[in-house]
Order: C-alpha cells, then structure tokens, then sequence
C-alpha cells in the first residue's frame, strides 16, 4: 500500500481490519522504500475505514512511523478516529504515545506548513494544559489563529458555534512534534519560526526543500521569526549564511526578527549582514511598511529583477511536458485535448476574471515552471474525476486542480527521468485570481500552448 | 482510462452459459440431483471442478469422493447451486491476472471463504434459501470486472492514488456512470441469475439507497464479510483491500454480531 500525497503530508489508507497477522502485508519493502523516499513533512495513517484493530496491528505501521520521524525528522501520527478509536488508542499506548494523533485529516493539515496564505481560525481545547499551550504554539507559528478554551465547560459552550470556526480541535495529541521549524505564509513572504540556541541541528530541522520549493514557486522574501532565539553557534551562522548565498541567485531577501544579541557574538550579527541578512525589531516594521515589502519582495512574487531565460535544454523537453499534460487530461476525463497553437512569449491570458491557474515547478538537473490556466468551468469538468459530485465549492475545485497539476508534475518528474535527468517538484500553487499568478509571471518568457478541450481553450505555459 | 464503450464491448463478449453447466442447475433448482449429475458428467472440465473442490481439506472426507452423483447428494440443493455459480465465475475469471497480484488458487480460495461465512451468516440470520445462498458466488465477479477493465491502466491509477484515496470502483462510476456492481448485474442477466440475487450484490457495494429490509441486511452482512476476507494478509498482498470503498456507517449496527459470527479473535497476530 502506498500513501496519498495532499500538500505536505502523505496518508496510508487501510481498510476493513487491521491485526497482527494482516498488518504486515500492506507494507511491502518497496512501499517502505517509496515512503521513506516522499519529500514531506507528516506521515500519517488514516483510521477512517478500519473497522476493527488491535495493538499487535497498530504496531507495525507505528514502528515506521517511527523510524521515518527518526530520521528524517517529521511528524508522525494517526488521524481519522471517533471518539471510541481514540480511547483504545489511549489505552494501548498510555504515556508512551510518541507519535501524534489528529482527529481529521483537516486538523492535521494545520500543523504542517503550505504554500497557501490562510490563516485559519480554530477552537481548541485539551485536558492537558501543556498540550494545549504545545498545539496553540504549533498552529500560532503555522499562522493560524486559535482561540483556546481554558475549561471544558468553556470548550462546550464555544463548540455550540461550529461556523466559527474553521475546526473544532478536540482529541487530538501532539506526540514528539516540532522537530521542524515551522512555517507559514504571509502575503507572499514566507516565515520561519526559530527558537532556543541554534546549532548544527538546525540543517535537520530545517526543511530545505520546501524552501527550495518557495523559491522556485516565486517567493522572494523570507523571514526568520527569532523572538525566541537565545543564542547560536557558528554552525547556525555557517547555515544563515549559505542560505544566504543560495538565496542571492533567485535575487531574494532574507530577514531576521526580533533576533537579540546579549548572547550571540556582534561580529555574528556583521557577517550575516554581509551575506546580505537584514534585521529588524519588529515583524511589523516589515508586513506594515508597503515600501520596504515592495523593495524586499513581499508584495508580490514579481521582485525577481534577474529574468530568468528559457534554456535549449528545457525547451527540448516540451513535447514531452505538453504529452504529459495531454495525456493527464485524457486520463482524467477520457477526452482529449488538442494543441492550437505555440509561441515563445511571455504569459498572455484572455478573460482573466473567469479563469483558475495552477503551477507547479521542478528544480534538480533542469529547473522550470508549468502553469496551466483554465476557464473556471473546464478547469471544473477536468478535475471531476477526483471532484466527485457536482460541486460549486471553489476551495475544493482549486485543491482538485492542485492535485491535478501534481500529477502533471510527478509524470514530467518520471519523463525527465528516463532521460537520466533528475529533478524535484515544488509544491502545487493555484490561484483562484488569475491576477496574482500574473504578478508573478507576466514578465517572464516563456512558451505559451493554447489547448483545446471539450470546446473551449486553456493555456498550457512553461517558463523559469 | 475506462471508457463506456469498454465496458459495453467487455459485457458483450461475456460467453454465455455453457449449455451443460445451464442444464445442470436447471436440473438442481427443480431438486433433481441424480439427472444433474449426469449431465454434469458430460462436462469434463466441470466434472474435475467439482472433484477437486469437494476433495478440499475444507469438506473433510476422509477418502477421495469421485462420483458425480455422489458428489451431488453430498452437497445438496442449495450448496451445488452455489458452486455451479462458482465454477461460471471461474470461467469468467483471468488466466493470469493484471491489476490484482492474484492466483487462480487463491480465487478458488476467495470464493470458497466467502461461500462458507455466507452460509454461517444465513444460518444465523435465518435467512438461508437457494437464491440467498447463492448470492455470494456474484459478488467475486466484481473483482474479475475490476481486473479486466483496469489491468492495463494499472500506472494510470497508481498516479491517480497517489494525490486522492480513491477506489477503483468509485473511479470507474465517476468515469463512467457505472459501478462494478452495475457490470455484476450484467453478468446475471447474461447468465439467467436470479434477479434477488443480483439485487443483493448491488446493494453490497453499500451504496444503494431505499433498500427492502431484507436485502439491506443481506447487503450489510455481504459488505461486512468482503471486506473481512479482503483484510486477510493473501488478499492485501493482492491489492485487493483497495478495490472497492469500505462504507463503515453502512455496517457499524451489525459490526459485534458479525464478529462473533465470523468467531474473530481479536487478539489475532
């Protein structure tokens, strides 16, 4: 059995029952492998359609669980229980629960960083005083609002207005959790939270790809929230500066704030600066100040000033990008799509209101972007087979479009690799306003497909 | 993927049934065994089915039973129908299988698993009657439906679980508009099966709304025991957990009843 990828976390989805003597076999040497092998940052097991288990089954998938939070440092839980689930759960583990557990899969979803700007506003309540203050401090720093009830009867009482909230979070427990630095996105600057005395660990908790990832999706301002860093060594400051660097080629800025230095060494402070690290006092003096944010980049993902140029060796592999596109429509909706016509420029798009736009970027041997623009009811039709029912829900029509481009992704990942080139895949963006996919792109160059489908056109274009 | 046109060309080369395997149960559902037999004899293929099923462990006997009419008296009614239903599905069933990492022996197994709980099951419920207790040969027809329409998109699908947890048969209705339980349907008819039968094994996906009080249990219970016998380590091993969408509401009233039934050991491995 292999897991399901949404964002940053993967799912096992076992069904029926789950024992000692079945477990076993819904994990072969190659699923482990191809977990192991996931660029994530929660693995998860979903009790949603496991009508029976016992310890004897639980344990070998929390055995890897285990060992992938071990060495690669992400969460690691159980999610989708009733209250009955919850309680055996309890009872098999007691005080000796190392992984988390998250009543839905939404709920999980905010302890892990995305590449969407939606702070969400969630009720939560825990027996536990210390888990509470531990999960109000993870979905803080995820850039989520929680609003804590001290009480149960406090709890109960706000629960009587579910519209409030995005989720109502409830048994729910953060196992060895926050071994990564957490995440969240503000606008279009990225912040990171950093606390305590930072040192070598840093490059393990630090998740590298998803910064990567931002930075290849058009990110290009990055803050470090350090209110909470009392000092660091010159292994922290070896990392900050390197990053640095690597930042400098996208053309992209990265801040510190809040960062005291009562005990971090002052020359520290002057070599981060002269790897181009700004500080400030305040996050407020950043996201408050229009000016600065254009200069930094963090009004919109246009401030890249080095236009980045289409290559022979990507343009080589269009076809081959175009077929994996076309063949995912055809897959998706047995229909097919059909080229109209080609040009290299940059991204033109007629009627923007009505459309929806998805993107997603690849780095590695080759680096470049696929974005595709659909009209909002195509983009609906060719989504259907993940969709489902009729639905007008627009947060769930851009998450199909998400997962749909992800696809695309993953079979241009898998053809660039049979030419030996290996490459990465960002994390999928959609745009339910195509206008703010144009602040990025519109002064890139790029090659611009118009596609036919079902009637109507849609726009397949690839750039860097 | 799947198209609606594959699905009409894969009913229509549905062989019918053989001619001698029809007379057969026509001769069992009047209660003639003794002529059912003898026709059966005519059937070298059916004959050596029938033989090296009941020669199994599972019937217990000490010698080796050969004779047909033997066999027949043996099994009885209701029981011989059920496994002339299960020998067609054999014949539907692929030499080799693409999607599901299956053997024909462990088919055989499948259906003779399901067939036994099945019977337990009616007892209990005390609904046992020939159609009920034929119902059961159907429902693997579904896994032989999903093979052959999906087999050689098997990529296809592994890229499209790799983003969603969906189930081929959910996959195949969004599609198509038909459900593998839709294609069972077909195959009874094509195969003169009794329609309560049919009724029953569309009702199992689950899915069915406004069913008949009986059927709804019957269904609940069919659903239940599918997936049961698709959580055993050989059926996993084949990919076959995945086949179709466990719906847990659909059997959580009958859950504690089904697991003494079954006699399941919670304490298993």
């Amino acid at each position: 059995m292999r897991p399901t990828v949404k964002g940053r976390i993967a799912v096992f989805h076992p069904q029926g029952f789950l024992d000692g003597n079945n477990a076993p076999s819904f994990l072969t040497i190659d699923d482990i492998k191809a977990t192991e092998s996931l660029n994530i940052d929660m693995l998860l097991v979903s009790l949603k359609k496991v009508i029976f288990f016992n310890k004897n089954g639980l344990d070998v998938f929390i055995r890897l669980l285990d060992s992938i939070r071990s060495h690669k440092h992400i969460a690691v839980g159980l999610c989708d229980y009733d209250s009955a689930k919850f309680i055996t759960i309890n009872k098999f583990y007691g005080s000796n629960l190392t992984f988390s557990l998250f009543r839905t899969e939404k709920i999980a979803e905010l302890f892990v960083p995305t590449n969407k700007n939606d702070s969400k506003t969630v009720l939560l309540y825990n027996e536990d005083a210390s888990q509470r203050s531990a999960m109000a401090i993870e979905l803080f720093d995820y850039g989520h609002n929680p609003v804590i009830a001290q009480s149960k009867k406090e709890f109960e009482e706000k629960k009587q207005n579910p519209d409030l909230y995005y989720a109502i979070i409830e048994e729910t427990y953060l196992g060895l959790f926050g071994q990564k630095i957490a995440t969240r996105v503000t606008g279009n600057a990225i912040i990171y939270t950093i606390a305590n005395f930072l040192d070598a660990e840093i490059t393990n908790t630090f998740n590298i790809a998803y910064h990567n990832n931002s930075l290849n999706v058009g990110f290009r301002l990055f803050i470090f929230d350090a209110y909470k860093v009392v000092s660091m060594n010159v292994h922290a400051l070896n990392f900050f500066t390197k990053l640095a660097s690597s930042a400098a080629e996208y053309n992209a800025s990265i801040c510190f704030v809040g960062l005291t230095f009562e005990k971090t060494p002052q020359s520290f402070k002057n070599d981060l600066e002269d790897a181009g690290i700004m500080f400030f006092d305040q996050m407020e003096d950043i996201l408050k100040n229009k000016d600065l944010l254009q200069e930094l980049g963090g009004s919109s993902a246009s401030a890249s000033k080095q236009v980045r140029t289409l290559t022979k060796a990507l343009i080589n592999e269009l076809p081959g990008f175009i077929d994996a596109t076309v063949s995912t429509i055809a897959m998706m909706t047995n229909a097919q799509a059909v080229k109209e016509s080609m040009n290299i420029q940059t991204l033109e798009i007629k009627n923007a209101a009505h459309q929806y736009a998805s993107s997603i970027g690849f780095y590695g041997d080759l680096d470049g972007m696929i974005i595709l623009i659909f009209p909002k009811d195509i983009a609906k039709k060719a989504c259907s087979l993940l969709i489902g029912e009729d639905s007008e829900d627009e947060e769930a029509i851009l998450d199909s479009l998400a997962e749909f481009v992800n696809i695309i992704g993953g079979r241009a990942k898998a053809l660039l690799g049979e030419k030996k080139n290996r490459v990465d895949i960002t994390l999928p963006r959609t745009y339910a306003d195509v206008n703010s996919l144009m602040e990025m792109a519109q002064n890139k160059k790029g090659v611009q497909v118009n596609l036919r489908f079902e009637g109507s056109n849609f726009i397949f274009f690839l750039t860097r | 993927m799947v198209t609606q046109e594959q699905i009409l060309l894969y009913i229509q080369n549905i062989p019918p049934a053989p001619f001698v395997v029809k007379q057969t149960l026509d001769y069992v559902r009047v209660g003639d065994l003794t002529k059912a037999a003898k026709c059966a004899e005519e059937d070298p293929a059916l004959k050596l089915y029938l033989r090296t099923l009941v020669n199994r462990p599972i019937y217990g006997f000490r010698n080796e039973v050969s004779d047909l009419s033997q066999i027949f008296s043996i099994l009885g009614i209701s029981t011989a129908q059920q496994i002339l239903y299960n020998y067609l599905m054999t014949l539907l069933a692929p030499k080799e299988w693409g999607l599901f990492n299956l053997s024909s022996q462990a088919f055989y197994d499948l259906q003779a698993s399901l067939s036994r709980k099945w019977a337990k099951i009616l007892t209990h419920l005390n609904l046992l009657n020939h159609d009920n207790e034929s119902a059961i040969t159907l429902l693997p027809a579904s896994i032989i439906v999903c093979d052959a329409l999906f087999g050689e998109y098997k990529s296809e699908v592994e890229q499209l679980r790799s983003v969603k947890a969906l189930d081929y048969n959910t996959i195949l209705h969004r599609l198509t508009k038909m459900s593998l339980f839709d294609i069972c349907t077909e195959i009874a008819l094509k195969w003169e099966i009794s329609p309560a039968i049919s009724r029953i094994v569309h009702a199992s996906s689950g899915l069915d709304q406004e069913l008949e009080a009986n059927d709804k249990i019957l269904a609940q219970w069919m659903h239940l025991l599918l997936f049961y016998e698709l959580s055993q380590s050989t059926y996993v091993e084949a990919g076959l957990n995945e086949f179709v969408e466990f719906q847990i509401e659909f059997v959580q009233e009958i859950y504690e009843s089904f697991m003494q039934v079954v006699e399941y050991d919670e304490t298993n491995g």
